[in-house]
């Protein structure tokens, strides 16, 4: 089982584009009793790793609550550096 | 009045909403990397009144200024102390935070060892280097260390091939002007009893911080900010413990049990460990709010903001030791606050593009 940081970061690697909501479903199983298991918190992580290049922002829309959504995506060079540090 | 948000088109407002969140995001960055700068004063005003106790001033009484045990073993038995402390708070926050788990699973991890082996840069030697250089020559040293910003993005350029244009460069020759500033001051009317040794052990601080910060900056992108520090502080604190200080001992011909019984001495006394703990909470929150500011709103900026304990170390340690414990020589001169504000100047240039600053001013005005 990998620190919730580097599953975050991991699960980038084996998807199209995701959001923070995308993000939690996919770990829920293993990371939902986490204290850092929460929306805000997982959205101010995958900020902190776009603002240091490890994913890029892809877009932006509204949830059917019309809540905000940023999906973010890591290119081939991106998944390369993720790879490299996280086994 | 109409909501004018009523008017927006979905996708408009999601833009709208987004830019919110990336100015509240900027703004918590820039909060955290400031509240490092005031934990940074509190550190180093307890580390400085730990150094003032009764029992300490008794030793600095007995021993002879110059003596080895003086000028490096005493000062690394405060050093190790503080992060020990520090490591003390970390581990029992994170624990309370839940994150012992995840803190055992990112040890044996590459971002972890990076992440340690920038710490043994930034803690052991940068850290016993500041306390030296405290214990020598006073807070004068403060603003030489804070040269770390300069060292770093020095280092960035030649680590990891970032950006050094001319702004950057004017920005670390002001820094550097303004250390002569406070050189020349230190020639002058302060009593300090070794001040060469203490800029020097300074300025090997803040090489060591300015390397702890690119490289852990890198490092701490992956891991959640409370393990990283904990890391840090972990390591910082047993290797200040088991290994720099038995080698400085075995390096000075001082008995090992002396110098241990030193150390037991300053645990046993209440006034002075009381300090330490102090100093190892604020020592703690200063390290973990510079990692979370400089991930949040890059290193730079960061970095920048946390250079501002050149204006609050000196003036934390003024109130707490100078007033609240009326000990006299923590005033500075002018020219030492005429350089410090020289060296934020300086340090500003180099973080602060103001092509970016605008743009951000800019986009403020376009969401509000």
């Amino acid at each position: 089982m990998r620190p919730l940081n580097y599953a975050m970061l991991k699960y980038f690697t084996t998807v199209d584009e995701a959001c923070a909501d995308d993000v939690m479903g996919a770990l829920a199983g293993d990371y939902s009793t986490f204290t850092a298991f929460k929306r805000e918190k997982m959205q101010e992580a995958l900020m902190t790793a776009e603002k240091n290049g490890l994913i890029a922002e892809s877009r932006v829309d509204l949830d059917s609550n019309g809540d905000l959504r940023v999906f973010y995506s890591a290119s081939e060079e991106q998944r390369a550096t993720i790879d490299s540090y996280i086994k | 009045m109409q909501d004018a948000s009523a008017t927006l088109s979905p996708a408009d407002l999601a833009r709208q909403k987004k830019s919110a969140l990336d100015a509240s995001f900027f703004k918590k960055g820039i909060m955290i990397a400031l509240f490092s700068s005031l934990m940074y004063g509190f550190y180093t005003a307890f580390v400085t009144a730990g150094q003032n106790s009764v029992l300490w001033a008794g030793w600095t009484a007995e021993i002879a200024p110059t003596a080895f045990l003086a000028v490096f073993i005493i000062p690394t038995i405060a050093s190790a102390i503080n992060d020990t402390c520090s490591a003390i708070w970390a581990l029992a926050i994170t624990i309370k935070q839940g994150k012992l788990g995840d803190f055992g699973r990112t040890v044996n991890t590459r971002p972890g060892i990076i992440l340690m082996l920038s710490a043994l840069v930034g803690g052991p030697i940068a850290t016993v280097a500041y306390i030296i250089a405290l214990s020598q020559a006073g807070t004068i040293v403060v603003p030489i260390a804070a040269l770390n910003p300069a060292i770093g993005s020095i280092l960035s350029r030649i680590l990891y091939k970032q950006e050094l244009g001319p702004r950057k460069i004017v920005g670390i020759l002001i820094c550097v002007a303004a250390g002569l500033m406070i050189g020349s001051a230190s020639l002058t009317g302060d009593s300090s009893s070794n001040i060469v040794m203490g800029l020097a052990l300074a300025f090997v601080a803040a090489l060591g911080w300015g390397a702890e910060g690119c490289i852990a900056g890198y490092a701490s992108c992956m891991i959640d900010t409370q393990i990283g520090i904990t890391l840090r502080q972990c390591v910082s604190g047993v290797v200040e413990l088991l290994v720099v200080l038995p080698i400085l001992s075995v390096a000075g011909g001082v008995p090992m049990a002396q110098t241990f019984s030193y150390l037991s001495a300053a645990v046993a006394n209440l006034p002075t460990i009381a300090c330490f703990v102090v100093a190892g909470f604020a020592a703690y929150k200063s390290f973990a709010s510079w990692y979370r500011g400089n991930s949040m709103c890059g290193t730079a900026l960061g970095m920048a903001c946390n250079g501002t304990y050149t204006f609050v170390a000196p003036l934390v340690t003024y109130l707490v030791v100078g007033l609240a414990m009326g000990i006299d020589g923590y005033a500075l001169p002018p020219i030492a606050w005429i350089a410090a504000v020289v060296m934020i100047l300086g340090i500003l240039v180099i973080a602060v593009d103001p092509k970016e600053l605008f743009k951000k001013k800019e986009a403020a005005h376009a969401t509000a």
